[in-house]
């Protein structure tokens, strides 16, 4: 009886003993990790990176634009539990924009986790045995093109106080450069991208965002566009010429033709979140008064806001009109279209002294809006104010208002709501940067 | 293996040891009587140093059979053991025992298998006994239930939400990433603690702007547990206890024994209370007039209208104001023979809460039985199934404006938001929401059903004089499914324009197994010295699988998944394996002296390297001077020095070794986005090492006695989501980087102030106190767990507090503005005993300092409502204007001092003082929770917590208020 208990202990132990020893490693169970994915991935694995950059690119694509339309004075973000836009966005009284808060390290955070995507899209094409080398081209080409564009998004936010550019290793990151030196950065990586996406084999899916522009030539004038738009802010007017006959430009096109954040229900995507109800309580996004008392009789534009049954107030500021752009959470969002560039166009030949081409430019876009031809003076100064003006109404809360007036250094012009509120010039460098 | 080959050596040596010897045997009878000469049932006699004995019945008789020469124990919980030594003439005698309030015969755990006597322990392990836990005003759930008892812990309620949720902290913050909770063992079994979100954030999008985290305020599962089928609690606080359990005890390891059988009569214990819980205070209501409504931009005739037609309305009473009804029943069973022992019992427990449409029920049955195969192997089986369903509402932050208190936070008196007579609620134009409606039509359930059980099996193997060596094995299995229901109909305010309705539908299945074999020898070369060594292998499984599903765009008024337009799943999955190999040593010198030594080896899936093998090693000394030979005092009846050390550790979590792509779809592709946070594949254990070392004195026969305890804790390799630039493409990496101290106090005086014939008073008081310090921080200061520091948040940095929270000081810098941690704690538990029937029993706990951060005010100056908007003061300005102004300036106002007296509970029981037929007893009682709570906090709760159970608590986000109870007892015995 003895002996039996105690072989019956021995092989028990002996069990528990092997069992311990013979441990495996548990994996990752809920998704592929960066280090699987970039070591030699197939095609389809590389698409998904496609389809993450393309998606990532929306995250947190409301809390900037309302940021930048809120400083741009374009709108008001009320919201019940988060007091800090109508606060330290505005600059009311002593409050000041913080480098550690989430109206600038969320937008930020996700333009450079997109870009980290893009990064791990660019080594995994680069160690894929899976394409050839024109399909891995385009791979690198769109990663570029969407890196360029979400540092400039970035560099929007901080201006002169810089951005990362060199960041492709994360262990070894490059300095701080300033907005010169980001701006060329920025221009290099688009044409960098242009170069690989020349000659190259798209084989991955865009959403419809992208439909037109979803071949080699179709991304290429995207990125042409997008290099027409850094090419103004550098104020190269010529180039800026050159690159939009590169891109989808078109002087009597639609306005809307263009690159597009989309929306869906669909499973695992996203919902427009800049998308809210008219006449809304508790939560808005409505429209800085002065659109309203400041645009031209029987502009077209003013149906990008709507006027509401009562007025929403909060925090000492009160607009009668939702911002209106989105008419369903599934609407797109634009990235940039062709409104813009024929915008870009008219301020490119302004800059160049070619006044009768802007004034062109500038009535297709008046007409395009149910207004007459521009009558004011053929002046540079004067074609400027107007450019500004309409650049102000065609992208109403787009993203851009803030960045017009600061790069013409006509910040001061921007009205005050609250006496004590603040117009800011650029944001800090977020906390973590700083370290 | 080395480890294996010495097992097994040790096995084979312990076999040919001699057997044991016989001697002349008799029988012995008796009975125990406690001091007021009442018969004592259940009461242990047993033969020293074997493992015969018996229990003594209801009348408190016992036989039993014993060799002459051998000294019988007789004992029983919360009486001095008594020792008798068998003589030729000895035939039967009587025992009356005497209370042992200074607990000094308690028996307490020195590892994975062994125990010993408070007065030769060497730490100090806080008990906390059937009668202390739920005896005097029972608290909704187990956590609950502990709250302000445990001296050293810092205990925070999340909210009042139906059905738990608390953040149990023991002996300061002992992480700042890793898991802060403490590990809970019921009977033997690890039984996970996890708290679920239910993805509420779908809706409230509390996690889109200031703090990603979970607000969802979800209960943590230990909630489960029916705290009437616990006998006792017992607390290992740190390491210098904890490390027999190891990598898994850095925050503390709680250990529950639940009630089981005795021998004999079968007896009956049916118990039912009722009453009802409310709000304990609520914040108020801005008085309103026409300027007031006018400066708000609100509408003035609105205003004007609902106050002639009589419609202004409490809107704050209207949700928070229902007195919620309280049952609970209880039956318990429990009998058997010498040979088999059982405990049955039931529970049925429901509450509404003092929201309409909350409440919280759990029906639990528990099977206990013990049974002896022979009279040295014993099998024991501990069960327990639960069933348990909350109802939690909707509450704190939220950026939608859908949460109760968010939407009342901006709703003025006047808002008419009651169904009209058809059923149909207004809009509510001051807010996203109309929060009468979405509490009358949105559903957040948590349904679980659980299953705990365990087997344990010890076993004599060889027994000599000098030697014993027992097997003790031991299997535990931890199940549950959580199913999570949020319904928000189509008909909403807030859905009816957007999502058209949410459906969302979590399921989560967990399962943990542990499993542990020991060999324990007893060896006593002579009279007055022992041996007591353990061998043993402990293993544990988890496996933990989140379904959560949401729907939108529901179809009418279904709420099935599939009744919907859109859909979006998600999945989350871990598992993980743990090892260990545990030897110890415990010396026993005449009874005075206790040394113990013991080293863990550890390893887990979870470390970067998963076959490494982590050292824990413990060691401790426990010396009773006054049992020394010279000890003659007659007023200083014990005192014992005692000094531990010990280490264990906190593993990494599952996930902090990969940097994962998560699933993020466009245009009816998948696709892969990398995460946010970067891991690191050799990430390791945070590690730490505690050192005790205290004085315990008993004087006056035990009627007064002191535990003082100090201990200095530290824990390396911290494990950090350190914050790294964002222009890598993460906010935060997984690494080990910085140590931490906690360096505290904890004083336990037990007193009997007054013993008379018709009256007795017993009186516990526990202060304590920690601080705790970053001593080493290898990567940049950071803040973390709260909504930035405009609005203030803690923030870790190398010489600072660990819980300090920094925010805008007011001259356009950051500073130190507050500390969570609590100055010191106190509590009082006084029982006073009249005239034998009457007992009358309180607790009230003091905490004095330790900041919130309180954002409910914020919300509603900034809505326009807090009730002292329009105290003027010294600058001419109201406080709501000038608490607007700071905002974005100075983040003070929202750092508030959290001190409070509770008056925690207070309970009056009658026993019956005659027997009617076969009835044995019968008790009537009433009891209160949080009577009343004294705090200069604005707020419903001092204790609060936002984002649940993890480091940060102490954040006030509009949360379910907390309610006070009253109940009334009736138990019957037969």
């Amino acid at each position: 009886m003895k002996t039996f208990k105690f072989s019956v202990l021995l092989i028990s132990i002996s069990l528990l003993m092997n069992t311990a020893c013979k441990k495996e490693p548990i994996p990752y169970l809920n998704g592929p990790t960066s280090q699987q994915i970039t070591s030699d991935p197939t095609i389809s694995e590389l698409n998904n990176l496609v389809t993450g950059t393309e998606s990532g690119m929306r995250n947190n694509i409301a809390i900037y634009l309302d940021v930048v339309s809120m400083i741009g004075r374009e709108g008001y973000r009320f919201s019940g539990s988060e007091p800090r836009y109508t606060s330290d966005l505005l600059g009311a009284g002593n409050a000041v924009l913080d480098n550690n808060t989430f109206y600038l390290t969320n937008p930020w955070g996700s333009r450079y986790n997109t870009i980290r995507n893009a990064y791990i899209l660019i080594q995994a094409a680069t160690n894929s045995t899976y394409i050839t080398d024109a399909q891995r081209k385009a791979y690198t080409g769109f990663a570029k093109t969407i890196i360029a564009y979400q540092l400039l998004l970035n560099l929007n936010l901080t201006y002169e106080n810089g951005i990362r550019v060199d960041v492709a290793d994360y262990n070894k990151l490059g300095p701080i450069v300033g907005l010169s030196d980001a701006l060329t950065a920025i221009s290099n990586l688009l044409n960098q991208g242009q170069a690989d996406l020349t000659g190259s084999d798209v084989i991955f899916n865009l959403s419809s965002g992208f439909s037109g522009f979803n071949t080699a030539s179709g991304l290429i004038q995207f990125n042409r566009a997008l290099a027409a738009r850094v090419d103004v802010y550098q104020q190269n007017w010529n180039a800026a010429l050159t690159d939009l006959n590169a891109s989808f430009f078109n002087l009597n096109g639609n306005f809307y033709t263009g690159i597009n954040h989309v929306f869906s229900t669909a499973s695992g995507d996203q919902l427009n979140p800049l998308y809210l109800p008219l006449n809304n309580t508790g939560e808005n996004r409505l429209a800085q008064p002065s659109y309203v008392t400041d645009i031209e009789p029987g502009d077209d534009r003013i149906n990008k806001v709507a006027l509401r049954n009562a007025p929403a107030t909060q925090s000492g500021l009160t607009s009668n009109y939702d911002v209106a752009i989105f008419k369903t959470n599934t609407d797109p969002v634009s990235i940039i279209r062709n409104e813009e560039l024929i915008l870009i166009y008219a301020e490119a030949k302004i800059q160049t002294n070619a006044l009768t081409d802007a004034q062109t430019a500038i009535n297709i876009i008046r007409n395009g809006h149910n207004l007459p031809n521009y009558s004011g003076p053929l002046t540079q100064s004067a074609l400027i104010t107007e450019m500004l003006k309409q650049r102000r109404y065609s992208l109403f809360y787009e993203g851009y208002r803030w960045i017009d007036v600061r790069r013409y250094n006509l910040l001061s012009t921007l009205p005050l709501d609250r006496p004590t509120d603040h117009i800011w010039k650029q944001f800090p460098l977020p906390f973590s940067e700083s370290n | 293996m080395q480890m294996k080959k010495r097992l097994q050596l040790l096995c084979w040596l312990l076999l040919l040891l001699p057997a044991l010897a016989i001697a002349q045997q008799k029988n012995i009878t008796g009975k125990v009587i406690d001091q007021n000469g009442n018969p004592v049932a259940g009461a242990n006699i047993s033969v020293k140093g074997t493992q015969t004995g018996t229990l003594s019945d209801a009348e408190g008789h016992f036989s039993l059979k014993v060799s002459v020469g051998a000294t019988i124990e007789i004992s029983f919980t919360g009486f001095r053991t008594q020792s008798f030594k068998i003589t030729n003439e000895t035939s039967s005698f009587n025992v009356a025992l005497k209370e042992d309030y200074a607990r000094l015969d308690e028996v307490v755990v020195t590892g994975l298998a062994t125990t010993v006597k408070r007065s030769n322990a060497a730490n100090a392990v806080a008990v906390i006994g059937a009668q202390e836990l739920a005896g005097t005003a029972p608290a909704q759930t187990f956590d609950a239930a502990l709250n302000g008892k445990v001296v050293g812990a810092n205990i925070i309620a999340n909210s009042g939400a139906p059905g738990g949720g608390t953040s149990i902290k023991l002996r300061g913050v002992t992480t700042i990433f890793g898991n802060s909770q403490p590990l809970f063992v019921v009977d033997g079994v690890i039984v996970n603690n996890t708290a679920t979100s239910a993805g509420l954030n779908a809706v409230t999008a509390a996690a889109a702007a200031g703090n990603s985290s979970n607000q969802d305020n979800a209960s943590n599962r230990i909630a489960d547990l029916n705290p009437e089928d616990i006998q006792s609690v017992e607390v290992l606080k740190g390491a210098s206890a904890a490390s027999i359990y190891g990598a898994q005890a850095a925050a503390g390891v709680v250990i529950i024994t639940t009630k089981r059988g005795r021998a004999g009569k079968t007896r009956f214990n049916f118990s039912q209370d009722v009453g009802f819980n409310s709000i304990i205070r609520y914040l108020g209501q801005r008085p309103l007039s026409d300027a007031i409504v006018q400066s708000q931009g609100w509408d003035v005739a609105a205003y004007d209208s609902a106050k002639a037609a009589g419609k202004l309305y409490d809107y704050e009473k209207e949700m928070y104001g229902q007195k919620g009804f309280i049952r609970d029943s209880r039956l318990s069973i429990s009998g058997g023979n010498e040979k088999t022992t059982f405990y049955l019992a039931g529970g049925l427990r429901k509450e509404d809460g003092i929201i309409k449409r909350t409440g919280y029920a759990n029906n639990s049955l528990r099977v206990n039985i013990d049974h002896r195969i022979s009279d040295k192997i014993k099998l024991s089986y501990s069960s327990t199934f639960i069933n348990s369903s909350a109802d939690r509402g909707l509450t704190n932050n939220d950026n939608a404006g859908v949460s109760f208190g968010v939407a009342l936070s901006s709703t003025p008196s006047f808002a008419q938001l009651f169904p009209d007579a058809n059923g149909n609620y207004p809009n509510n134009p001051y807010a996203a929401s109309n929060p009468l409606q979405t509490r009358d039509l949105m559903t957040n359930n948590e349904l679980t059903n659980r299953y705990i059980g365990g087997v344990n099996l010890d076993a004599i193997i060889q027994q000599s004089n000098k030697m014993t060596t027992r097997i003790i094995a031991r299997g535990g299995l931890d199940y549950y499914n959580l199913k999570t229901t949020a319904i928000f109909p189509s008909i909403l305010q807030f859905e009816i324009n957007t999502t058209k309705g949410h459906s969302i539908q979590g399921m989560t299945n967990n399962v943990n197994t542990n499993w542990a074999g020991f060999l324990v020898n007893s060896y006593k070369p002579a009279d007055d010295l022992s041996f007591v060594t353990t061998a043993g292998l402990t293993h544990e499984y988890g496996k933990y699988d989140n379904i959560l599903n949401v729907a939108t765009q529901l179809i009418g008024i279904q709420t099935n998944l599939d009744q919907a337009g859109a859909i979006n799943v998600s999945q989350f999955r871990t598992q993980y394996k743990n090892d260990g190999v545990f030897v110890q040593e415990e010396f026993a010198f005449k009874n005075y002296l206790n040394i113990t030594a013991g080293l863990r080896f550890d390893q887990s899936t979870n470390n970067g390297d998963y076959k490494k093998y982590f050292t824990y090693p413990k060691a401790n000394v426990a010396w009773n001077l006054s049992k020394m030979n010279f000890w003659k005092s007659k007023t200083i009846n014990d005192l014992k020095l005692r000094v531990a050390y010990g280490e264990s550790s906190n593993f990494p979590a599952y996930i902090s070794r990969f940097t994962p792509l998560n699933s993020s779809n466009i245009g009816g592709y998948p696709g892969s986005l990398v995460s946010t946070t970067l891991g690191d594949g050799s990430i390791g254990s945070e590690r730490q090492t505690e050192l005790e070392a205290g004085v315990d004195v008993s004087v006056l026969e035990g009627r007064l006695s002191l535990e003082a305890t100090f201990y200095n804790k530290v824990v390396k390799d911290l494990l950090m989501q350190g914050q790294v630039p964002a222009s890598t493409g993460f906010t935060t990496k997984y690494l080990n980087a910085g140590s931490l101290r906690n360096r505290g106090v904890e004083l336990s005086l037990k007193a009997i102030p007054f013993e008379g014939k018709n009256f007795r008073w017993t009186s516990t008081t526990n202060f304590w106190l920690n601080r705790s310090l970053i001593t080493q921080l290898t990567i940049p200061a950071f803040p973390l767990g709260a909504f930035g520091t405009t609005l203030g948040t803690y923030f870790i940095q190398q010489g600072a507090s660990a819980t300090q929270i920094v925010g805008l000081n007011g001259n356009g810098g950051i500073g130190k503005l507050g500390d969570a941690e609590p100055t010191f704690q106190m509590n009082f538990l006084n029982n006073f005993t009249i005239h034998k029937n009457w007992s009358l029993r309180f607790l009230i706990h003091w905490k004095q300092g330790g900041d919130v951060i309180n954002l409910t005010q914020l919300l509603t100056d900034l809505g326009g409502t807090s009730p002292d908007f329009d105290v003027m003061q010294s600058n001419g300005k109201t406080a709501g204007e000038n608490r607007i102004a700071a905002l974005g300036v100075s983040s003070k106002p929202f750092v508030q001092n959290a001190s409070f007296v509770k008056f925690r509970e207070i309970g009056l029981y009658y026993t019956v003082p005659y027997r009617i037929k076969n009835i044995e007893r019968i008790q009537l009682g009433v009891s209160a929770n949080n009577l009343f709570v004294i705090t200069p906090y604005v707020g419903y709760d001092p204790e609060v917590s936002n984002f649940g159970v993890g480091f940060s608590s102490g954040v006030d986000v509009t949360p379910f208020p907390t309610s006070k109870r009253v109940q009334f007892h009736v138990a019957i015995s037969f």
